[in-house]
C-alpha cells in the first residue's frame, strides 16, 4: 500500500522553487544595502571620527585607509546631532528589514498571506529603535517603557504561528539598530532570510513520518517501513448536489437490463426523487456501474436505501456507493 | 478478471481462521483482510475508505483486521493493540477499534483506561489481559503473518487473500471490491480466503 500511495501526486505535494529572480534580487538588495549603511555610518558617525581629519594624506594601510575615508565623508566632525543618528539607526533597521518581508511575501499563499502583517514587519523596526534610542542607558527609563507598554493591551490572532517568527526577527532588527549594532541586525536579517526560505522550499518536517525516519532511526533504515500518507478524498461535497440532499449513487452491477428494473423499483419506493444518470460499461472487468441522482426519504434514509438496494437487488447488485468515481 | 484489478498473487499466510478479528458474514463474497496500526496516520486515514466500503458492499463484504505495530516508528502502537486484544476478550475489539483509529493522537496508557471506561469495560478484567504475555503475543503473531505474507508498510490490505496494490483511496478500493464480488459468483458459507 505505502508503494502505491507513494506515486500520487496528491501525497507527494508539488515541488517549491525559491525562483532564481527571488535569489538574485536578494543578494542585489543586500550588496546595495550593505554599501549604502557603510557610507552613510561614515557620513554620520556617532562619535567623532578616530581618523587624521579632512585635508589629512591618505595613508597606506587598510585600517588607516578606512579611517581616512570616514575623517574625509564625515559630514559633522564632532560626532551626528542625536536626531539625525536616531533617523540614521532607523533608516537602517528598515532597509534591514525588508528582506524579511520579502521573504514573507516569498512564502507564503495567497490565503496565508496577510498584508497588515507585512506592514507591521516594516514599521515595528522603527519604532523599536526608537525607544531603544529614547531609553538609552537610562534605568529609570527603562522602567517607565515597562510600565507604559503593561498598561497597553491589545490582541491580534496571527494567522499562522510561524507569522510571530518575522515579529520576533523585527524586534531583533530594532533592538540591534538601536543600539548601534547595525553589523548585528544586518547578520540578523541575512540568516533569518535564509533559513526561512530553506524551510519553506523543503518544506522541512511537514511529513511526520518520514522526518521521524529520518531523524531518529538508524541511518539505512529501511524506509519502505514509513507508511506514505493517504489522501482521502472529501465525501459530501464531493457527492452531494448543491441542495445538500440529493445524492449521486453509483451500484456496482453484474448486467444492467436485470439490474435496472430491481434497482428502480427500490427507488420508486424509497427515494422522494431519483433520476438514472448514466451507466458506464465494464471496462477491463465484469462489472458494469449504473450511476443516479437520489435523494432518500427521511424516513429511509440513505443507509436504509442502500441496504435496501443490496438485498432487493441481489445477486446482480454487489455495491452502492454514494462515493464519485474513478 | 483479476488481472485487470491491482491485486497480486494471493500470498495471505495463513487465511482467514476463526481466530481472526472479523466483522460482516462469514459468508461474504469479499473477505477484506488489513494489516494495520492504530498509531499510524495512514491507516487512520484508510479507517474512513474502509468504513465506507463496508457501507457500500453490506454485506458481501467481511472484514478482517490483523495487527502490524509498528514499534520503531510509534511508540504507542503496541500498547494500542493490546488493549484492543483486551477489549475484545469483552466482545468489544470492533468499538475498540473504531475509538483507536478515531482518537489516533492519544495513545498514552491514560487514554486507552479512558475508551475502556467509555465502552463499559470490566477495567480489572481488561488490565489483567493487557499485561498477559499472551495478549502480546497474539498481537506479535499478528505481525509475523503479515511479514510472512509480504506486508511492508502499513495499511497493506488483502483483498480475498490476494494484496491490494491499488490506492487505498474510497473510489479505488469500492471499485476493486466491487469487481472482486462479482467475479466472486456464489458465495458460500464459512468461506475462507
Amino acid at each position: 500500500m505505502t508503494a502505491k500511495s507513494s506515486s500520487s501526486p496528491t501525497a507527494r505535494g508539488v515541488v517549491r522553487e525559491i525562483g532564481r529572480y527571488t535569489v538574485v534580487r536578494l543578494v542585489v538588495y543586500y550588496l546595495l544595502a550593505g554599501g549604502l549603511l557603510l557610507l552613510l555610518s561614515a557620513m554620520f558617525p556617532e562619535h567623532r571620527p578616530s581618523g587624521p581629519g579632512p585635508g589629512a594624506p591618505m595613508p597606506s594601510t587598510m585600517g588607516g585607509m578606512l579611517d581616512w575615508f570616514r575623517g574625509e565623508v564625515a559630514l559633522f566632525p564632532n560626532g551626528a546631532p542625536r536626531w539625525i543618528d536616531a533617523l540614521f539607526q532607523m533608516v537602517g533597521a528598515v532597509v534591514l528589514v525588508i528582506p524579511l518581508a520579502f521573504s514573507y511575501v516569498r512564502t507564503r499563499t495567497r490565503v496565508k498571506y496577510d498584508h497588515s502583517l507585512v506592514q507591521t514587519v516594516i514599521e515595528l523596526p522603527v519604532v523599536v529603535t526608537a525607544i531603544l534610542v529614547v531609553v538609552r542607558d537610562s534605568l529609570a527609563l527603562a522602567f517607565s517603557l515597562a510600565g507604559i507598554v503593561a498598561a497597553v493591551r491589545f490582541r491580534n490572532n496571527l494567522k499562522e504561528s510561524g507569522d510571530a517568527v518575522y515579529i520576533f526577527g523585527a524586534i531583533g532588527i530594532g533592538f540591534a539598530s538601536g543600539i548601534h549594532a547595525l553589523s548585528v541586525a544586518a547578520v540578523l536579517s541575512i540568516v533569518f532570510v535564509v533559513v526561512e526560505l530553506s524551510l519553506w522550499k523543503f518544506n522541512f518536517s511537514a511529513d511526520f513520518e518520514r522526518t521521524f525516519a529520518r531523524l531518529c532511526l538508524p541511518s539505512g533504515a529501511d524506509m519502505a517501513w514509513v507508511p506514505e500518507p493517504v489522501e482521502t478524498p472529501p465525501e459530501k461535497s464531493a457527492t452531494s448536489a448543491p441542495d445538500g440532499k440529493t445524492t449521486r449513487l453509483r451500484v456496482y452491477v453484474d448486467r444492467a437490463d436485470a439490474a435496472r428494473p430491481l434497482i428502480e423499483a427500490v427507488l420508486a419506493r424509497d427515494a422522494k426523487r431519483w433520476s438514472f444518470e448514466a451507466e458506464e460499461p465494464p471496462a477491463n472487468g465484469n462489472a458494469t456501474v449504473l450511476a443516479y441522482q437520489v435523494r432518500p426519504r427521511k424516513s429511509v434514509g440513505l443507509d436504509g436505501l442502500r441496504s435496501n438496494l443490496l438485498r432487493e437487488g441481489a445477486p446482480h447488485v454487489v455495491a452502492a456507493d454514494d462515493a464519485p468515481g474513478l | 478478471m483479476t488481472a485487470a484489478l491491482p491485486l497480486a498473487t494471493p500470498s495471505l499466510d495463513p487465511p482467514v481462521a476463526p481466530r481472526d478479528h472479523a466483522a460482516g458474514p462469514a459468508g461474504a463474497r469479499v473477505t477484506l483482510v488489513e494489516y494495520a496500526d492504530f498509531e499510524c496516520p495512514s491507516c487512520g486515514a484508510a479507517h474512513g475508505v474502509i468504513q465506507a466500503a463496508q457501507r457500500a458492499l453490506g454485506d458481501n463484504l467481511r472484514l478482517v483486521f490483523r495487527h502490524f505495530p509498528l514499534r520503531d516508528s510509534h511508540p504507542h502502537a503496541l500498547d494500542a493493540a493490546r488493549a484492543a486484544e483486551a477489549a475484545g476478550e469483552q466482545g468489544q475489539f470492533w468499538p475498540m477499534h473504531d475509538r483507536l483509529f478515531e482518537r489516533q493522537h492519544a495513545l498514552e496508557a491514560d487514554d486507552l483506561a479512558r475508551y475502556a471506561r467509555k465502552l463499559d469495560l470490566d477495567l480489572v478484567r481488561w488490565n489483567r489481559v493487557m499485561a498477559l504475555s499472551a495478549t502480546e503475543d497474539r498481537v506479535l503473531a499478528d505481525l509475523a503473518s503479515g511479514r510472512r505474507s509480504g506486508v511492508r508498510g502499513t495499511p497493506t490490505l488483502f483483498i480475498n487473500g490476494a494484496r491490494y496494490d491499488g490506492l487505498v483511496e474510497r473510489g479505488p478500493l469500492i471499485d476493486a471490491l466491487a469487481r472482486v464480488a462479482l467475479a466472486t459468483r456464489e458465495p458460500g458459507p464459512g468461506r475462507q480466503s
